[in-house]
């Protein structure tokens, strides 16, 4: 019964946006919705777990959560960016508690098993007896560490937990294609481009805010100046993605005219446009000609996420000053969301609050966002 | 300081480099095979995990025992 009811109102949230309603209140506030969203729409799908420039150098291991589960972000000796769970095959031990540089193995501190930064098991010490390593019943071969699928793109670590997703590049071909300009070398800012907000708000919210330009005059009127919200334009792809884009993007400038230099081979409509998506479910993306930027959406309970923000650069060496200062500027409008995103969280303990309605002018992105949440959800049930 | 004490003190340090030295020293003054290859695991686990140069020798010691 209760599934039929689900059903119904996520129907009601499927439905064109003139008559829709958003998702209702206990996809915000029940921790059992949370939990079957974790599984449905986050798990299945392919979410934003970290950035490459989480583990820089190779050997370079971070332990990581996501929705609970002990991961291993690890660049491996071939340089690639590997995801693990970070649990021994022997007896569950997590394996490595803090980021570190893996020199040689990773050495369960529990009894030693070791396995390389492949994840192949490589050692077990004594498993047959004192001094005897190896036993018939323990096939090294078999016992690797467990590795979640992974797929890097702009810098992004995506996973997909349950391993069901089509590959990234199908699932995600149109955005590949849209922002293809982009798909380049591009340097992280370094520690002053790198922040992270602790926000108390279902990680749903922060999406919703972050696709639509609605509330930009209202809530950063800072950007009025040269940034009207006439300037903006909606990005609605039903089932994929959702956002915004400006056609008056106006580069940051020092006081001595410097500027930061240019992504190459950009057309000239980026000359002054820049975009703002989200890759759903949880990683939020900014491109201008240059610089760009990656929020990845790390969902720590039903009322509560965490925002980690990247900045990107065309060139290592940019002026550090002008760095420090966009970091201080995107701090800033990103810190202006809170009180949005954290009242709209309170609001949804409204008993009388039905999801509300939206603007179909205004809030296309945001009920693409709840139309894809919704149909993911009804998948989840229905399979 | 014995060995058994210089080994305790490198645990108690976390140092891994002596470890494997120790562990080592040890392996070569055991009385009997197994307690050797006992010896000669420990080093070679602690060497494996920091690469030290001396992982291919203590593999191939343990190889040569057929405990690998």
């Amino acid at each position: 019964m209760a599934k039929d009811v689900d059903l119904n109102i996520l129907q009601t949230v499927r439905r064109p946006i003139e008559t829709a309603n958003g998702l209702p209140n206990a996809h915000y506030t029940d921790p059992d919705m949370y939990k079957r969203e974790a599984q449905s729409v986050l798990m299945s799908a392919w979410a934003g777990l970290a950035v490459t420039d989480d583990v820089p150098q190779i050997g370079d291991a971070k332990p990581v959560e996501f929705l609970g589960i002990p991961l291993l972000l690890v660049r491996d000796r071939t340089d690639q960016v590997r995801v693990f769970q970070n649990v021994c095959r022997h007896r569950g031990m997590i394996l490595v508690s803090e980021a570190k540089k893996i020199e040689g193995a990773i050495r369960c501190p529990y009894h030693s098993w070791c396995y390389g930064t492949d994840g192949k098991l490589v050692s077990t010490p004594h498993v047959g007896g004192p001094g005897h390593n190896s036993h018939d019943a323990i096939d090294k071969s078999l016992f690797g560490l467990i590795e979640v699928r992974s797929h890097i793109w702009l810098n992004t670590v995506f996973i997909n937990v349950d391993g069901t997703a089509d590959p990234f590049e199908k699932v995600h071909a149109d955005l590949i294609a849209r922002w293809s300009e982009f798909d380049q070398t591009m340097y992280h800012g370094g520690v002053g481009s790198r922040f992270t907000l602790k926000v108390k708000t279902n990680w749903k919210l922060a999406v919703e805010n972050y696709c639509e330009s609605y509330h930009l005059p209202w809530v950063h009127p800072g950007l009025n100046a040269y940034s009207r919200l006439e300037d903006h334009y909606n990005i609605i792809e039903p089932g994929k993605f959702s956002g915004q884009g400006t056609y008056v993007y106006r580069q940051l400038t020092g006081d001595d005219g410097t500027v930061f230099p240019d992504f190459g081979g950009l057309d000239q409509k980026w000359d002054t446009g820049a975009e703002y998506l989200t890759v759903y479910p949880n990683v939020l993306l900014g491109v201008q000609r240059d610089h760009a930027f990656v929020i990845v959406l790390e969902p720590v309970s039903h009322d509560v996420t965490h925002e980690h923000v990247h900045i990107y650069y065309a060139a290592p060496d940019t002026d550090a000053a002008l760095r420090d200062r966009n970091s201080a500027q995107w701090k800033e409008i990103f810190e202006e969301d809170i009180f949005v995103v954290e009242g709209m969280q309170k609001g949804r303990f409204a008993p009388g609050f039905d999801g509300g309605r939206f603007s179909p002018t205004m809030d296309g992105p945001t009920h693409c966002f709840h139309e894809w949440v919704a149909s993911r959800l009804s998948a989840y049930d229905a399979g | 300081m014995t060995l058994d004490e210089a080994l305790l003190d490198a645990h108690a340090r976390d140092d891994r480099a002596q470890l494997v030295a120790l562990y080592t020293k040890a392996a070569d003054q055991a009385a009997t095979t197994d307690a050797t290859c006992f010896f000669l695991t420990q080093a070679y686990v602690f060497a494996l995990e920091t690469g030290d140069p001396a992982t291919p020798v203590l593999f191939n010691r343990l190889k040569d025992y057929g405990r690998v």
